[in-house]
């Protein structure tokens, strides 16, 4: 081979591995910037007044005066809108005046049952009813009257009737079509009831969201089958072709051009997303239970892990001699870390729940006790590596001095193996926080509260990652909480590699100090 | 007087009593004791995880003490249809057996050439200050939680290979292709150059790599536009996982080849280069040779780590029980073993002792048997490569 083909082939192989490097560092920034930049969207964003009226309802932040003020303004400006509305369905409601005025003369000239039971219905008609009960009652004197036996003069109305509810319901099913778009913007209309469900009691409590749905306000989206070679096109029109001619027409430029001074947007700082637990399935509010979950699922782990992992790193390094069993005892160490986190899982079902029965159903206890069982070997090899690094001069000293073996265990390498130890743990740490699998069929449920730390004796919580899991595969409105999943991925992985962080610094104060 | 007696009663303490060393012999005979227990107990829970799993295992292929269900078992082992909510429920096993496989299969296509040359990188080729840096990155990447890998398959990858799969793979198709293609017909127009006279040899090699750069383009470009025109149908299938599992794997198999690319000591490497190898040549006859079998452990890892993996695969693989057609066609949604236990046992859960809830256990112990046996295997191999090692 030449001399230069073969130079260019140690170039090219040089840079297959800085190409290798420089992919793994893409896949990270690729992996962590939606997390981190769509996260801290859940902490940091304009947030509107329906987030300040919920903050305020539903966890009391704010001052009264405050909310009462911005409240009248918002409400001021949102008038010009159930104004035109209102108007709209009045204009709507006249064109079924000379029908209602026909019955009423129909009933005046009958008598009988008929009438009295066209009388009845009529009564509920009033000035102030609203269009969807005038619809109403016209469809059921029409079915009365279908029901009887006919004349042609009851054929009239009966086709007037129809004629007009024709007219009328293709406009009024229009109108409710805009009128739900609008709730899902601003909240619920005067006059609408109240809804069972807490998310119906509020508009949109982010600007990102309010764009969203203004969109789906301005315009109407639907599919287009007409081509059978490509299955289905989408197609978005605008919502004011409905409308032409109509009062209703500058309703839809009003709410494009005063949507600010409706919703009042305003950039916010909502650090109670980490310290108050959710509503309405995580609609509204944080995510503190599952956050203190992870923190005694993780805390729990140690607790086990830590004393266990520590002693058998001791007897491995200071006290077993290189025999038959102790090389079993690796052997067995090693496949325990080779278990996958899913079978820990089920193990951790069929004996800690259904052999030992630590508690009656799933609880924070026996997902602590799987889990520090998954980080054991972790923990022990973190802490043999530390007290193998100890210097050997350090051992001898204290033995020349007339320590005893346990002495000098306790007194001389176990303080300078600490931070060593120290780091594996935090790692371990940072691994059984984030682990999702055994907990599954231990410890998680999708809705729960915060625990007091008696209670995790005996109930399961939500944790960072089940609920992760739940909110973005089993929730029913997947989309319209993208804001929740995202800021609990970005707070279980801040909170892990601030944990790794802490690690590498504990790591290069120890290379520090052996090398100075 | 009293100079003396502090002596004799200093000779005295010297001396333990019979009753002192007796009881500090004890205290030390209790405390080792104690030690290893503690020690063992956390390899014994190893056996307890062994016997568990196969205690609620075995109801499934053998319904009645000591009776095989013969038919349970081939079922299980040879056939795809995975219908446990049936009555009664099917449980044909093969299908996700398959999808563990390909997804597991793809995660070392992406992780092991990247892995590897990483490694080469890591120990070899890059400066001490460089490398700082490069270490964190790969922390980093172990350390995210596998739900929020999931995560990310699902919500942000999923969606774009949806919208515009055909592109995203033109674009790692020529990411890819085009360096090696280049390189290659480099050396390939170098070597056809070789053979003619000295005279020639200049324009010779500058027309056969002109004519094979042409020709490489050519087909870059054909593939390119093919793989640019595909539509996937599910962008979470087979494919999204394998990327995003064989990101996961990439730590291990990067430390692990790494340690093993250290431990072959630089005598090696001096005497490589002290015979006028370059670097490829160095580590790529001399050094990989070498560290063959702690590479081939570190393969190994990263298999066991993308097998066992859970959350990904549960979250971001469609979940349908299915051989894909062709059996290659890495678009088609996939189920594994790991996914099927985590989302079956919910509703098995409060079925405890039916053969829905059996054959999850079934199918765990499949997963530990595996892994007990790459186990097995990459302790051999490292054992084997120690030995080697201290002999050389």
């Amino acid at each position: 081979m030449q001399l230069h083909t073969r130079k260019l082939l140690d170039r090219s192989f040089t840079a297959t591995g800085f190409f290798s490097i420089l992919m793994m560092a893409c896949a990270l920034v690729l992996i962590l910037y939606p997390i981190i930049k769509r996260g801290t969207g859940a902490y940091i964003f304009r947030a509107t007044v329906e987030h300040r009226r919920v903050q305020f309802d539903e966890f009391g932040a704010g001052s009264v005066q405050e909310i009462g003020q911005e409240a009248a303004e918002v409400a001021a400006a949102r008038q010009p809108v159930f104004d035109m509305i209102a108007g709209h369905e009045e204009g709507l409601k006249t064109g079924l005046q000379d029908a209602f005025e026909q019955i009423r003369a129909l009933a005046a000239t009958e008598g009988g049952f008929l009438a009295r039971s066209i009388e009845r219905r009529l009564k509920r008609v009033h000035d102030s009813s609203s269009l969807e009960e005038c619809l109403l009652i016209l469809g059921a004197v029409q079915e009365t009257l279908e029901g009887r036996l006919q004349n042609e003069r009851h054929q009239n109305v009966i086709s007037l009737i129809k004629e007009r509810k024709k007219r009328v319901h293709a406009e009024a099913k229009k109108l409710a079509d805009m009128k739900d778009a609008l709730r899902d913007l601003l909240g619920p209309l005067p006059g609408d009831r109240a809804s069972e469900l807490l998310r119906n009691h509020y508009g949109q409590t982010r600007w990102d969201r309010c764009l969203h749905y203004l969109d789906k306000f301005l315009y109407k989206y639907g599919w287009d089958y007409s081509d059978p070679l490509s299955g289905g096109v989408k197609v978005r029109t605008p919502r004011v072709d409905e409308f032409h001619g109509t009062a209703i027409e500058p309703i839809f430029a009003y709410v494009r051009d005063n949507l600010e001074a409706m919703m009042r947007p305003r950039l916010t700082f909502y650090w109670r997303f980490l310290t108050t637990d959710s509503r309405d399935a995580h609609i509204f509010g944080g995510i503190w239970p599952e956050v203190l979950g992870t923190f005694y699922l993780t805390i729990g782990a140690m607790l086990f892990a830590i004393p266990m992992g520590v002693i058998a790193a001791i007897y491995l390094c200071e006290y077993a001699r290189p025999t038959r069993t102790v090389s079993l005892l690796r052997s067995c160490m090693s496949t325990l870390a080779g278990v996958p986190s899913i079978v820990f899982g089920l193990f951790g079902l069929a004996f800690f729940l259904n052999t030992v029965g630590v508690s009656d159903s799933k609880s924070v206890l026996a997902g602590s006790l799987t889990l520090a069982l998954m980080i054991l070997p972790t923990v022990i090899r973190a802490s043999e590596e530390a007290i193998l690094a100890v210097p050997f001069s350090y051992k001898e000293a204290a033995l020349g001095l007339g320590a005893g073996r346990w002495r000098t265990v306790l007194t001389v390498i176990l303080p300078a193996a600490m931070p060593g130890i120290l780091t594996g743990i935090v790692i371990s740490m940072g691994r059984a926080a984030g682990e999702t699998a055994p907990i599954i069929f231990t410890a998680a449920v999708s809705v729960g509260l915060a625990l007091s730390p008696l209670q995790t004796l005996n109930n399961p919580t939500p944790a960072l990652p089940w609920n992760i899991y739940n909110l973005c595969t089993e929730h029913e409105a997947v989309d319209e909480i993208r804001h929740v999943q995202f800021g609990m991925v970005f707070t279980l992985v801040a909170l892990v590699l601030l944990l790794n962080i802490i690690a590498i610094a504990l790591r290069a104060r120890i290379s520090r100090k052996l090398r100075g | 007087m009293n100079a003396v007696t502090v002596t004799s009663s200093k000779k005295q303490s010297l001396m333990m009593s019979r009753r002192a060393d007796f009881m500090q012999r004890l205290g030390r005979n209790i405390g080792q004791t104690f030690l290893f227990s503690v020690t063992s107990l956390s390899a014994i829970a190893v056996l307890f995880i062994f016997f568990f799993i196969t205690r609620d295992a075995i109801p499934f292929f053998m319904p009645e003490a000591g009776n095989f269900n013969w038919s349970n078992v081939r079922q299980f082992f040879s056939e795809t249809a995975w219908y446990p909510s049936a009555d009664p429920g099917q449980f044909g096993a093969l299908s996700l057996f398959y999808g563990s496989a390909i997804v597991t299969l793809g995660a070392i296509m992406v992780a092991v050439p990247l892995g590897i040359s990483a490694a080469v990188c890591l120990s070899d080729v890059l400066p001490f200050s460089l490398r700082q840096i490069v270490k964190p990155v790969i922390e980093i990447l172990a350390a995210i939680p596998s739900v929020a890998y999931g995560f990310f398959a699902l919500v942000v990858f999923a969606p774009l290979l949806q919208d515009s799969g055909g592109s995203v793979l033109a674009f790692g198709f020529w990411l890819i292709a085009l360096p090696v293609l280049g390189i290659t017909s480099f050396i390939a127009g170098e070597a056809f150059a070789a053979r003619f006279p000295e005279k020639l040899r200049k324009t010779a090699s500058l027309l056969s790599i002109s004519v094979l750069g042409m020709l490489s383009l050519a087909l870059l470009w054909f593939v390119g536009q093919r793989l640019a025109g595909l539509e996937i149908s599910s962008g979470t299938n087979a494919f999204n996982v394998s990327i995003i599992l064989g990101i996961m794997a990439l730590p291990t198999v990067v430390s692990v080849s790494e340690d093993a690319l250290q431990a072959v000591g630089r005598e090696l490497r001096e005497g490589s280069y002290a015979l006028g190898a370059t670097r490829a040549e160095t580590i790529m006859r001399t050094i990989m040779p070498a560290a063959i079998s702690g590479i081939l452990a570190a393969v190994i890892l990263g298999v066991m780590r993308a097998i066992g993996e859970t959350m990904v695969v549960w979250m971001a693989s469609g979940n349908a029980a299915q051989i894909p057609a062709p059996f290659y066609n890495f678009m088609e949604p996939v189920r594994t073993l790991t996914a099927t236990i985590a989302g079956d046992m919910g509703e098995a859960d409060h079925v405890t002792g039916s053969s829905r809830y059996h054959v999850l256990f079934a199918l765990a112990l499949c997963l530990l048997a595996f892994s007990f046996a790459m186990n097995l295997v990459s302790e051999a191999v490292v054992r084997r490569s120690r030995k080697k090692l201290g002999k050389s």
